[in-house]
């Protein structure tokens, strides 16, 4: 199985280990993986302000550079899902660029349904050790599917306990440029969500999005809570989630 | 009622403040959205029944002309008469011209979202009328002078002991505490309005072409008293309510009930069909159906046309993280929510809402449950798509992200920009790795930190081999 | 051009391939949409998922019990007892149980109205009333206690077999078809149900054979 892996803008930029994380999740799961060197970003910031023509452009960057390969992993569900689901959308009035489209967007998974689903890896490298919460992505969860996925991984670890928040499925009030343009609000969405992590006591809360995951963290510790662990699942499942 | 959506983020500021609607909003998540999730799985199949559902309004939309004229054919040849505005003050034109055809002096109103978009209930007190709204929560909001905050639960802003105050003053009677006790105060106070209306005001859930029917949903009674004791009935409702036939309007609603209040079935469903009989002992004499346009027709055709199959059932709004921590007024007119945050642009002018389509996260819990499958996200960005193409969006908005987007259409300039960017936020956030400020995102970092990056790229760590 | 021309021409302008005759088809067809499933047992579902709508359910063999049954509820119940009634329930024995049942419409100064029903819902523990000279539709309404005798053998699956009912046995629908599924409620107060609202407070449904 060769494998194009699309580490995200965010990951490139922000925790560059989460690309790591998934190299060895992967490569233990038997793959060759690839990590074309021109990548850039899926275009989702552009597409969501409305501006159709950057992310149209974007779209046929990442075909060029990915189509070849068997599968596309991405460990963040709103990439995967701007791929699968919103690529197509694009060119839904061009025959032939719909079906590439398409059948790119059906060769490429979310990093924890890859593993679950694909790869099947017999066991995974991590050693978390305490309890963690799990946050769902919104375009994780309602554009691919993905809530089993990361839970059935985590739960084959031994050291881990899995304790659900109240409303794990509720929006954080990341959505991109929505966190700045509508900053009130995103932040009382946070500090809901940090109230559904603290209120499970858990010792790290983790999710498969690092837009989730910097709002969730920025809002705890601006809240004063610098004990609570935000990590991404790749860290966790991958055994890369020593303190930095 | 008049459209103040451009006040959105002002609003926004003052209904997070707001703790007594803060502690009435946390009922929604109980209520209205655990409701839902218990009864909903009474249906057999919901995807298909979802998917049954939207075809019946598309079968409608897509052929909108003859379903209404046979809707017409129908309900005029029992002996209703058909109306159509244009506008919300041709239909308050029509509505008062009915009340003056039949010396009407008392009119009572069982709840209408379509009236609210006329402004109906003043323009009829300046023509002689007065209305009684019999809906309790309408009742409530038209003694406080307030407008509805969701379209199927209209306080749900108000708390008990607001309430409790309000009929205090209102009703010169002793202040009642209990949920039940006000129930009956307003039942007593309200009868007699049934009674002696000469007319009743109504809305129409569906209207079912095949028999030309109107069709309402109520719980309280007070939709089957005013449309059955008054002599004359008004019912008034948008174009695209058309369903085709006796079984399509079932399939609908099965869901509507369910999606709404989490309810089966609501305890009223009354299919109206023309006037009173000679031999009946109730019913109108007088039966008026008024079909409101109001922009509708604009979205037939267009891009936007799937918002039409909207059965306003509020299950959007109930489960969408954004309504559930601002409540409804801050969307500043008839409609809230996702599904107001595309109707108001489109009926109301987009120029007049600015805010409404980008106040959302396209988190998509919305179109998750809505029973006819509308997706509401994609019409967002539509709608974002057309403020961009037309020049409304703020250069600080759209040029930092034409520039991101040039940087990514370019690997080599896009690679040195992030490593000379990540190097420099590293340094800002210091021993505790975290940004307090960050020039041009205030909107984050006045209410949270921002982590800081690690330093390095992941493209360099790759290049240099590192990092693994 | 009037309005109704304005709109019409509006929709048509950007409707090219809409036609009437496809209209005509899906009415002649009215095909029915995805059904729930409803248990053979049609009398135990009604009852079962009437009770859950809080109505009250009791039970003979015999019509002419009716009038004992509904004294013993009223009377469990201290409410009054007199009432108005439709006129194919007046034979009924009502003063030999000590009711006084008058075969009128409802005013709003009666406290008890007896109807029967044109059929019932099982799947939803629903009635079916069609309003009409002999079934007058206040009598279900003004009154605080609502009383429906139904047949058990009038009791459907769904809401689609009960429009087939109304087709078979009817031309047309009668000015009202209500659906009555228990007491009037209402939950605009703190989103707490609250039974009985502007309706009656209560519902109950006697069943009893024709």
């Amino acid at each position: 199985m060769r494998i194009g892996l699309f580490v995200t803008c965010l990951v490139d930029a922000m925790r560059p280990r989460i690309g790591f994380a998934a190299i060895k999740l992967l490569g233990a799961a038997v793959c060759e993986v690839v990590v074309p060197k021109l990548q850039t970003c899926c275009g989702q910031p552009g597409y969501n302000s409305g501006d159709r023509k950057s992310a149209e452009a974007l779209a046929l960057k990442f075909l060029a550079e990915f189509e070849s390969f068997d599968y596309v992993v991405v460990p963040s569900g709103s990439c995967a899902g701007m791929i699968r689901v919103h690529y197509p959308a694009l060119f839904k009035d061009d025959p032939a660029l719909l079906a590439r489209f398409t059948a790119l967007g059906q060769r490429t998974c979310e990093l924890t349904d890859f593993l679950a689903n694909v790869a099947k890896p017999e066991k995974m490298p991590g050693t978390f050790q305490g309890t963690l919460t799990y946050h769902d992505s919104c375009s994780g969860l309602r554009e691919l599917d993905v809530y089993n996925q990361p839970r059935a991984l985590l739960a084959t670890m031994p050291g881990i306990t899995i304790k659900e928040m109240v409303e794990s499925t509720t929006c954080c009030g990341f959505g991109g440029t929505f966190s700045v343009k509508y900053g009130e609000l995103s932040t009382r969405m946070a500090d809901n969500k940090c109230q559904h992590i603290a209120d499970t006591h858990a010792d790290a809360i983790v999710g498969g999005d690092l837009g989730c995951l910097l709002n969730i963290e920025g809002r705890l510790r601006r809240n004063g809570n610098h004990s609570t662990r935000v990590l991404h699942v790749a860290e966790v499942l991958s055994g890369m989630d020593e303190e930095e | 009622m008049q459209n103040t959506s451009i006040q959105f983020k002002k609003q926004v500021t003052i209904k997070l403040a707001d703790t007594r609607l803060q502690d009435a909003l946390s009922r929604l998540q109980s209520r209205f959205v655990e409701g839902r999730s218990a009864v909903i799985s009474e249906i057999h199949d919901l995807q298909e029944t979802r998917t049954a559902a939207a075809a019946i309004r598309d079968r409608v939309i897509n052929n909108l002309e003859h379903w209404l004229v046979h809707f017409e054919q129908q309900a005029t040849a029992r002996g209703a008469i058909v109306h159509w505005a244009e506008t919300g003050a041709d239909v308050n034109r029509i509505v008062a011209g009915i009340a003056a055809q039949h010396g009407v002096k008392t009119a009572a109103k069982s709840k209408s979202m379509v009236s609210e978009e006329c402004g109906l209930n003043d323009a009829l007190e300046l023509a002689g009328v007065k209305v009684m709204e019999t809906d309790l929560g309408e009742y409530i909001l038209q003694l406080a002078h307030e407008a509805p905050s969701h379209i199927v639960a209209p306080v749900v802003h108000k708390n008990k002991e607001e309430i409790s105050d309000l009929f205090a003053e209102k009703h010169h009677l002793s202040r009642k505490t209990g949920i039940a006790e006000l129930c009956r105060e307003a039942r007593e106070v309200l009868r007699p309005a049934f009674l002696n209306a000469d007319m009743g005001i109504s809305g129409a859930n569906f209207l079912v072409a095949e028999t030309g029917s109107a069709l309402i949903v109520t719980n309280e009674g007070n939709g089957r008293l005013v449309t059955t004791l008054p002599r004359v009935h008004v019912a008034i409702t948008g174009i695209e309510k058309v369903v085709p036939t006796l079984e399509d309007v079932t399939t609908l609603l099965r869901l509507l009930p369910r999606s709404a209040t989490g309810q089966s079935i609501t305890n009223y469903v009354s299919v109206l069909t023309g006037k009173k009989n000679a031999e009946d002992h109730d019913g109108p004499v007088h039966f008026h159906i008024i079909l409101l346009d109001n922009g509708r027709s604009s979205l037939v055709g267009s891009e936007m046309q799937e918002m039409l199959r909207c059965i306003r059932c509020g299950a959007c709004m109930n489960h969408c993280p954004v309504y559930q921590n601002i409540g409804g007024h801050a969307y500043g007119w008839v409609y809230p929510g996702p599904m107001g945050s595309i109707l108001t642009p489109l009926l109301g002018g987009i120029e007049k809402s600015p805010d409404l389509p980008n106040a959302s996260t396209f988190c998509g819990a919305c179109a998750a449950v809505c029973p006819v499958k509308i997706p509401l996200p994609d019409l967002l960005r539509k709608l974002r798509e057309k403020q961009l193409q037309r020049g409304m969006k703020s250069w600080q908005e759209t040029f930092p992200l034409k520039v991101w987007a040039w940087l990514a259409l370019h690997p080599s300039i896009y690679a040195m920009a992030t490593r000379i960017g990540v190097r420099l936020m590293r340094m800002m956030g210091g021993k505790e790795k975290l940004l307090h400020t960050l020039p041009g995102a205030s909107g984050w970092t006045e209410g949270r930190d921002f982590p800081a990056p690690s330093g390095k790229t992941f493209r360099e760590l790759y290049k240099r081999g590192e990092g693994q | 051009m009037n309005a109704r021309e304005k709109i019409l021409s509006k929709i048509r302008s950007v409707q090219t391939k809409s036609s009437a005759p496809a209209i005509s088809f899906h009415l002649a067809q009215h095909p029915r949409g995805p059904l729930p499933p409803v248990p053979p047992d049609l009398i135990a579902c009604f009852k079962e998922r009437a009770i859950k709508l809080s109505s009250d359910v009791l039970e003979t063999n015999n019509r002419v019990d009716v009038p004992t049954l509904l004294a013993r509820y009223l009377h469990e119940k201290n409410l009054p007892v007199s009432g108005v009634c439709w006129p194919s329930l007046a034979g009924l024995p009502w003063s030999a149980a000590g009711l006084d049942m008058q075969s009128r419409p409802a005013k709003n100064s009666d406290l008890i109205g007896v109807t029967g029903a044109f059929c019932a819902i099982a799947e939803t523990g629903t009635l079916m009333m069609l309003s009409g000279p002999d079934t007058p539709a206040t009598t279900s309404l003004l009154p605080e206690t609502h009383v429906a005798v139904l047949d058990p053998r009038h009791i459907v699956a769904t809401m689609e077999d009960a429009w087939d009912l109304l087709r078979k046995e009817h031309r047309q629908p009668p000015r009202a078809v209500n659906f009555i599924s228990g007491p009037s409620r209402t939950a605009d107060i703190e989103q707490t149900v609250t039974l009985g609202a502007h309706g009656p407070y209560r519902v109950l449904l006697i069943l009893a054979p024709l």
